[in-house]
């Protein structure tokens, strides 16, 4: 069972076919580090270090295809790059999202014990605004 | 069964118009009575989902192995009119051409028993995970070649036997690729990872053919009793993946720029012969291509460590067929009496062309065409046959496997890696695979059972058995 460091930041929920996430934060850019974090846990495992900045900029019509194409953008540098993202700087302004994310390269006997995420899902997919902060449920395609 | 599911034949039914709001035709399954207690209701209503877009022709279909996706449900099959109709992603899945292919071998069952160093040898011969890149340098010529000409590029390349092709779907490509429609991102992701096999389901089995339910099919298709064959399951990768997601994006604007009014998000879509409609289905043909060549250069491989271990010439080891399960075609067939081409969608589907249809071998044009029907990892395999029933009832589709019956998550904690595998190992079956997780996550009793699948499939007249085959070694990503 995944579940997110520190403060429980993710969990994981039952899905038959792929994986179902929801997180909860305090803040939207809170929110969408965990979310990565819970990305990266699911393709690499827990252990992951920084090092090695690579930035994110990207734009978007609503605050859920944000964070489905923020994450889309991650994989994409993740496997074309070689790299393993341990945390983010995320600031989010208005549907603009401005990132940069921390890693090392892949390592085998660190990084292989995880399931390659296909892509990210938009069904059900919505960030709601809660008490505490926000939520989200997101599936990622394995 | 679902409440509003109305049973039409022993393993047929409807959902009626009404179901949900704005479905334009009937939604069909088959299904048994068993399996139907298995039916997650939300898979149901994305079949229903489907039946509202516009265009959809007869009924919104899925197969046995129905369950539920985002937009169309697994097991989905749904043909549209190229004039009024759309083209949805949703149907194809991020993983185009996903698909599956068998080739035989001379030996038999005890030639390989015993034979850790076979199994050691594909697992270390074929890159698998989370990770895995290949031995093969792939050049922007080379890709190229790979999006154009599929498994072509990789025979003309000296990757297998021109008599492969036949033996493929389509020949190994689709002549609609374009590769001005697939993106910078998806191309780069192309050039790493050309003869992987990813992780999830993904998988390269050694296996026996253990019974032979129709003779002179299994004559025609080149398949006896005892054989030792190779089956190799995966797609597109990288490349196929960001194709989806990218057009996903283009075309969730298309949906509100042609107005056309869907139930769920992951429904994006546009006129089949609309700009964003043309330039998804040809960047979809190129990522199918790519996947054909990528089947195929691990093919070669495969046969490569098979010919060093038993002493064999690759001509000795013939491929069967080639079949995708997620893919769009624009095929012929025979809507309310006159021949039409249609736009169909198969997502995790396969095609099963009957006989007769031009679009097969020409030696197995008496008996139909060649389904390969993946078992999960430790259970049976299938070869069936297409049929005129097929082509009646679903399009010429069938099932494409099991279908998940459990939760990753679930798997997780009831199921531990090293002691599935020692059960398998028990039963004769070497796994071989990167992690334990890869093996707990696709553990033989998280799927559906295959051989009911398959059953269903067989009594409604959509496909015909044709033999099983059994595991003895498996690599997994």
């Amino acid at each position: 069972m995944l579940t997110g460091a520190k403060r429980m930041s993710f969990e994981e929920l039952p899905h038959t076919a792929d994986i179902k996430i929801r997180a909860r934060a305090p803040t939207l850019n809170a929110l969408f580090s965990d979310v990565l974090d819970a990305l990266m846990q699911v393709m690499y495992g827990p252990e992951r270090s920084g090092g090695i900045d690579r930035r994110v900029d990207l734009s978007s019509a609503d605050t859920e295809s944000l964070l489905a194409e923020f994450l889309s953008e991650v994989l994409f540098v993740s496997e074309v790059d070689g790299l393993v993202f341990k945390t983010a700087d995320i600031a989010i302004e208005g549907l603009h999202v401005s990132a940069v994310l921390h890693g090392e390269p892949f390592d085998f006997k660190k990084h292989a014990g995880g399931t390659e995420v296909k892509g990210i899902s938009y069904t059900g997919l919505s960030i709601e605004k809660e008490a505490n902060g926000y939520k989200v449920d997101i599936v990622f395609d394995v | 069964m679902i409440e509003g599911v109305i049973r039409t034949g022993t393993n047929e039914w409807e959902v009626p118009v009404g179901f949900v709001k704005g479905m334009r035709v009937p939604g069909r399954f088959f299904l048994s009575e068993h399996l139907g207690s298995m039916l997650e209701e939300g898979a149901v209503r994305q079949l229903a989902n489907v039946a509202t877009l516009p265009g959809i022709i007869k009924n919104s279909l899925a197969m046995p192995d129905i369950h539920l996706g985002y937009g169309f449900p697994i097991g989905g099959v749904a043909a549209f009119s190229p004039d009024e109709g759309v083209i949805s992603p949703g149907g194809v899945g991020f993983d185009i051409n996903c698909g599956v292919r068998l080739f035989t071998t001379p030996l038999e069952e005890g030639d390989v028993s015993g034979r850790k160093d076979l199994v050691e040898g594909l697992f270390r011969k074929v890159p698998t995970g989370v990770g895995g890149k290949s031995e093969t340098k792939v050049s922007p010529r080379d890709l190229d070649g790979m999006m154009l000409r599929g498994a072509r590029w990789a025979v003309a390349s000296g990757f297998g036997m021109e008599r492969d092709l036949a033996r493929c779907e389509e020949g190994g490509a689709m002549k609609e690729a374009d590769t001005g429609s697939v993106s910078s991102h998806a191309k780069q992701r192309g050039y790493s990872q050309g003869g992987t096999l990813g992780s999830g389901n993904h998988f390269l089995e050694v296996q026996v053919v253990r019974e032979i339910y129709d003779p002179a099919a299994a004559a025609a298709f080149g398949i006896r009793a005892g054989q030792v064959c190779c089956m190799i399951h995966c797609g597109s990768r990288g490349l196929g993946h960001q194709t989806c997601t990218d057009h996903l994006k283009i075309l969730e604007t298309a949906t509100k720029k042609y107005q056309i009014s869907i139930p769920d998000r992951q429904l994006a879509c546009a006129p089949v012969m609309s700009p964003e409609g043309r330039a998804y289905f040809r960047a979809m043909a190129a990522a199918a291509n790519y996947a054909w060549a990528n089947r195929q250069l691990i093919t070669h491989a495969s046969r490569e460590v098979f010919a060093r271990a038993f002493s064999l010439a690759h001509e000795e080891m013939p491929l069967i067929y080639d079949v995708a399960h997620n893919v769009a075609k624009m095929e012929e067939h025979q809507v309310d009496g006159r021949r039409r081409i249609l736009c169909v969608h198969r997502k995790g589907a396969t095609r099963a062309f009957g006989p007769g249809s031009p679009d097969i071998p020409s030696e197995l044009s008496e008996i139909g065409q060649p389904v390969i029907i993946p078992g999960s990892m430790g259970t049976s395999s299938f070869i069936l046959c297409g049929t005129d029933g097929a082509m009646e009832k679903s399009f010429g589709s069938t099932c494409h496997g099991a279908g998940r019956l459990m939760s990753r998550s679930a798997a997780k904690k009831k199921l531990i890696g090293k002691e599935v595998a020692a059960d398998l190992l028990q039963r004769g079956i070497i796994v071989r695979a990167h992690n334990d997780n890869a093996i707990s996550d696709e553990a033989p009793e998280v799927y559906k059972p295959s051989d009911e699948v398959v059953q269903v499939v067989h009594d409604a007249g959509i496909s015909r058995l044709v033999a099983r085959l059994s595991p003895l070694g498996v690599i997994k990503g």
